[in-house]
C-alpha cells in the first residue's frame, strides 16, 4: 500500500475516532497502536511503552504544570478583580474606559497565566457584571471579555507556545518573546475597535461629574503591585538567562501561591485543594495528550506519512502565500472542533517540514498558529470562552455573545494579515534580544 | 457492583490527591533546585530527575481522577447533536475503544517495568536512580484507569449515568 493511501486511511480514521467523542489522548493512542499493528506487525508494539514514557520524560514539560499552577493560584483568588479595579480607577475618564480596563486587565492577567479560559473567567467574573451595571451593551461586555481572554495563550507565558516549542523543537524562550509584540498589537486592535464602537454608539460610561480621587487611585496599587512584580521577575529570569523556563515557572508558581495566601488569606485547606485540583486536572489532561501525540507522531513518521505529505505539497509548487492561507484555513476548521493543545500537538510535526520547505520562520509561524487557535476559542461550536462567558452572564442570549465576538474575530484575522505582511513584528524582539537565527 | 463503582470513585479520588501532592512536591523541589544552583552556586544532582519523574507519575496516577471528573478533553460536537439512542451507542464505542487502548498500554508498560526491574536499569544521570521506581507509575496508574473505565462502562450500560454526562 502506498504511503498516500495509508495517509488517507489514517486521516479518515482519525476524524471518525475524534468525532466519536472519545478523549483525544486515548483516541490518538488507540489509532497509533492499531495502525502500527496493521502496517508493521506485532514487533512494532515493543517500543510503544518506551515512546509514550519518553514523550513525557522531558524537563521542559515541567513548565506546563508550573505555569498552570500560576494561573490556578491567581484565578482562585480575587486578584483578577483587583487588577481590573485598579485599571478602571486609572483609565475611567477614557470613553469606554471600563472596556479598556477589562482588556488591559486581560492582557496583564495573560502575562501571569498561560491559559485563555483562566484569563477569561478571572476577569469576566468581575468585569461583565460591572460593565452591564454601568449600561454597556451586552455584546460589548461579553464580546470584549471573550476576546480579551484569548490573549492568555499569546502573551507569554503561554502553554500553547510551550507545546508548539516541544512539538517542533523550537526555542520556547524565543517563542515567548515572539508573542510579546503581536500580543500587545492584538490588545491594541481590540481596544481601538472598542473605542470606535463606543464612539459610534455615543456611549459614555460615567456621569461627567464622576471622579476617582488620587487617594482612591493609589489605594488600588498595593494589591496589584506584587503580581506585576512577579510578571517582571519571571520575564527577567527567563530572558536575563538566569534560569530555564521550567525553573522560572516553578519559582513563579510558588510565588503566586504565597502571594495569594498572604494577600487574600487563602490559608484554608479548601483553598489549597482548589489550586492543586485545578492544576492537576488541566496538567494531567495536557500531559496525557502530549504522551499520546508523541506516540501518534511516531506512528506517522515510521509509516513515512509525514514525509510523504510534506514532499507531496512541496511538489505541487504552490505559491507560498497560497499555501500559508490554506494551512490557516485548515487550522481554523480544526479550531472549530478541537482544543488548541490537541491541534498543536497533532499538526505541528506534520506542518513544520512544509513551513520550513516554503521558507517561513517556524517561530513566526508559531505566533500565527497561536492567533489562529485564539479564533477557535471564541468561535462556535467549541468556542470555550463563549461558554465561560455565557456561564458568567446566563441571561445574555448565546447569539448575542457570539455576535459580540465577531468584530474581535475580524481583529484577529487582521492581526494575522499584518503579521504576514510584516513578519518582523513577531521576529524582531527575539532576534534583538537572543540574536538572529538563520532559517532555510 | 454498586460497591465496585463506589470503591472506584474513592480510589480515583485518592489518585487525584496523590497526583496533586506530586505536582506540589515538584514545585517545591524546583524552588529548592533554583536556590541551590543560583543562590548557593552548587551543583544539583537528583532534582531534575526527581521533578520530571514526579510529573510523569502525576500524569499516570492522576489520569483516573481526571477521567472521573470528565477532565480529559474530547470533541463533543456529535454527542451534542445526536439523539439519546445514537449518543448512547457513541458513548459505548468511545468507552470500549479507550478501555481497549488503556488495557494494551497497561500490559505493555507492565512489561517495560518488568524489564527495568529484571535488568536493574539505572538512570544515565549523576543520580544513577533505579528506573523501575519511576516506571512503576505507568502500570499502576493505567491499571486503575482501566478499572475506572470498567466502572464507567457499568454505569453507562446499567443506565446510572447518562452518555457523556449529557442529560436527555
Amino acid at each position: 500500500m502506498s504511503p498516500a493511501t495509508q495517509g488517507a486511511i489514517v486521516l479518515t480514521a482519525t476524524l471518525i475516532v475524534l468525532l466519536c467523542g472519545a478523549p483525544v489522548a486515548f483516541g490518538l493512542g488507540a489509532l497509533a497502536i492499531v495502525f502500527l499493528l496493521i502496517f508493521q506487525g506485532f514487533g512494532s508494539l515493543q517500543v510503544v511503552a518506551e515512546t509514550f514514557y519518553a514523550g513525557l520524560n522531558d524537563f521542559t514539560l515541567v513548565s506546563i504544570p508550573m505555569f498552570v499552577m500560576m494561573g490556578a493560584a491567581i484565578g482562585s483568588s480575587p486578584a483578577g478583580r483587583d487588577l481590573y479595579e485598579a485599571l478602571d480607577r486609572w483609565l475611567y475618564r477614557l470613553p469606554g474606559g471600563l472596556v479598556i480596563s477589562n482588556l488591559g486587565a486581560c492582557a496583564l492577567f495573560a502575562a501571569l497565566t498561560g491559559s485563555s479560559p483562566a484569563c477569561c473567567a478571572a476577569i469576566g467574573k468581575m468585569g461583565i457584571p460591572e460593565m452591564r451595571r454601568r449600561g454597556y451593551p451586552d455584546e460589548i461586555a461579553t464580546g470584549s471579555i471573550c476576546a480579551g481572554g484569548t490573549l492568555g495563550i499569546l502573551i507569554p507565558p503561554s502553554i500553547t507556545f510551550i507545546l508548539y516549542g516541544i512539538a517542533t523543537e523550537t526555542s520556547i524562550g524565543r517563542l515567548f518573546l515572539a508573542g510579546v509584540v503581536p500580543g500587545l498589537m492584538l490588545t491594541g486592535l481590540f481596544m481601538l475597535w472598542t473605542l470606535f464602537d463606543i464612539w459610534r454608539r455615543g456611549f459614555r460610561a460615567h456621569a461627567p461629574e464622576f471622579r476617582y480621587s488620587w487617594k482612591e487611585k493609589f489605594q488600588s496599587v498595593p494589591k496589584v503591585a506584587p503580581f506585576l512584580a512577579i510578571i517582571v521577575g519571571v520575564m527577567y529570569v527567563l530572558y536575563g538567562g538566569v534560569a530555564t523556563p521550567s525553573e522560572a515557572a516553578g519559582v513563579g508558581a510558588a510565588l503566586c501561591v504565597v502571594l495569594a495566601v498572604l494577600i487574600y488569606r487563602m490559608w484554608q485547606p479548601r483553598d489549597w485543594w482548589q489550586i492543586l485540583r485545578d492544576t492537576t486536572r488541566e496538567s494531567v489532561m495536557i500531559l496525557t495528550i502530549i504522551g499520546a501525540a508523541v506516540l501518534f507522531g511516531y506512528m506517522l513518521t515510521s509509516l513515512y506519512l509525514t514525509q510523504t505529505l510534506a514532499q507531496a505539497i512541496a511538489d505541487m509548487h504552490v505559491n507560498r502565500w497560497v499555501l500559508m492561507a490554506l494551512i490557516n484555513l485548515f487550522l481554523l476548521v480544526c479550531g472549530f472542533f478541537i482544543p488548541p493543545a490537541a491541534i498543536i500537538l497533532m499538526t505541528s510535526p506534520i506542518l513544520l517540514p512544509i513551513i520550513r520547505a516554503a521558507g517561513f520562520d517556524p517561530v513566526w509561524f508559531g505566533v500565527v498558529m497561536t492567533i489562529n487557535m485564539e479564533i477557535g476559542l471564541i468561535h462556535p461550536p467549541v468556542g470555550l470562552n463563549i461558554y465561560i462567558v455565557k456561564a458568567i452572564a446566563p441571561d445574555v442570549p448565546l447569539m448575542k455573545v457570539i455576535w459580540g465576538t465577531i468584530p474581535y474575530v475580524l481583529c484577529m484575522f487582521l492581526a494575522i494579515v499584518i503579521l504576514c505582511v510584516l513578519p518582523t513584528i513577531a521576529t524582531w524582539l527575539p532576534d534583538h534580544l537572543m540574536g538572529a537565527v538563520r532559517t532555510k | 457492583m454498586d460497591f465496585f463503582v463506589r470503591g472506584m470513585r474513592r480510589v480515583s479520588q485518592l489518585c487525584g490527591i496523590v497526583a496533586a501532592a506530586l505536582i506540589g512536591l515538584g514545585v517545591l523541589v524546583v524552588c529548592e533546585m533554583v536556590f541551590v544552583r543560583y543562590a548557593l552556586n552548587q551543583n544539583t544532582i537528583w532534582q531534575t530527575d526527581f521533578v520530571t519523574w514526579s510529573l510523569v507519575a502525576a500524569t499516570f496516577v492522576g489520569s483516573p481522577y481526571v477521567l472521573l471528573t470528565r477532565g480529559h478533553v474530547n470533541v463533543d460536537v456529535l454527542p451534542h447533536y445526536l439523539g439519546p439512542r445514537g449518543r448512547w451507542w457513541l458513548a459505548l464505542a468511545s468507552i470500549v475503544m479507550s478501555l481497549a487502548f488503556c488495557l494494551v498500554l497497561a500490559a505493555l508498560t507492565a512489561r517495560f517495568w518488568l524489564e527495568a526491574w529484571d535488568s536493574r536499569w539505572v538512570s544515565d544521570t549523576m543520580w544513577r536512580a533505579r528506573l523501575w521506581i519511576p516506571y512503576s507509575s505507568m502500570p499502576i496508574g493505567l491499571a486503575i484507569l482501566c478499572l475506572q473505565y470498567f466502572a464507567d462502562l457499568y454505569c453507562l450500560v446499567s443506565g446510572r449515568e447518562p452518555p457523556f454526562g449529557i442529560e436527555p
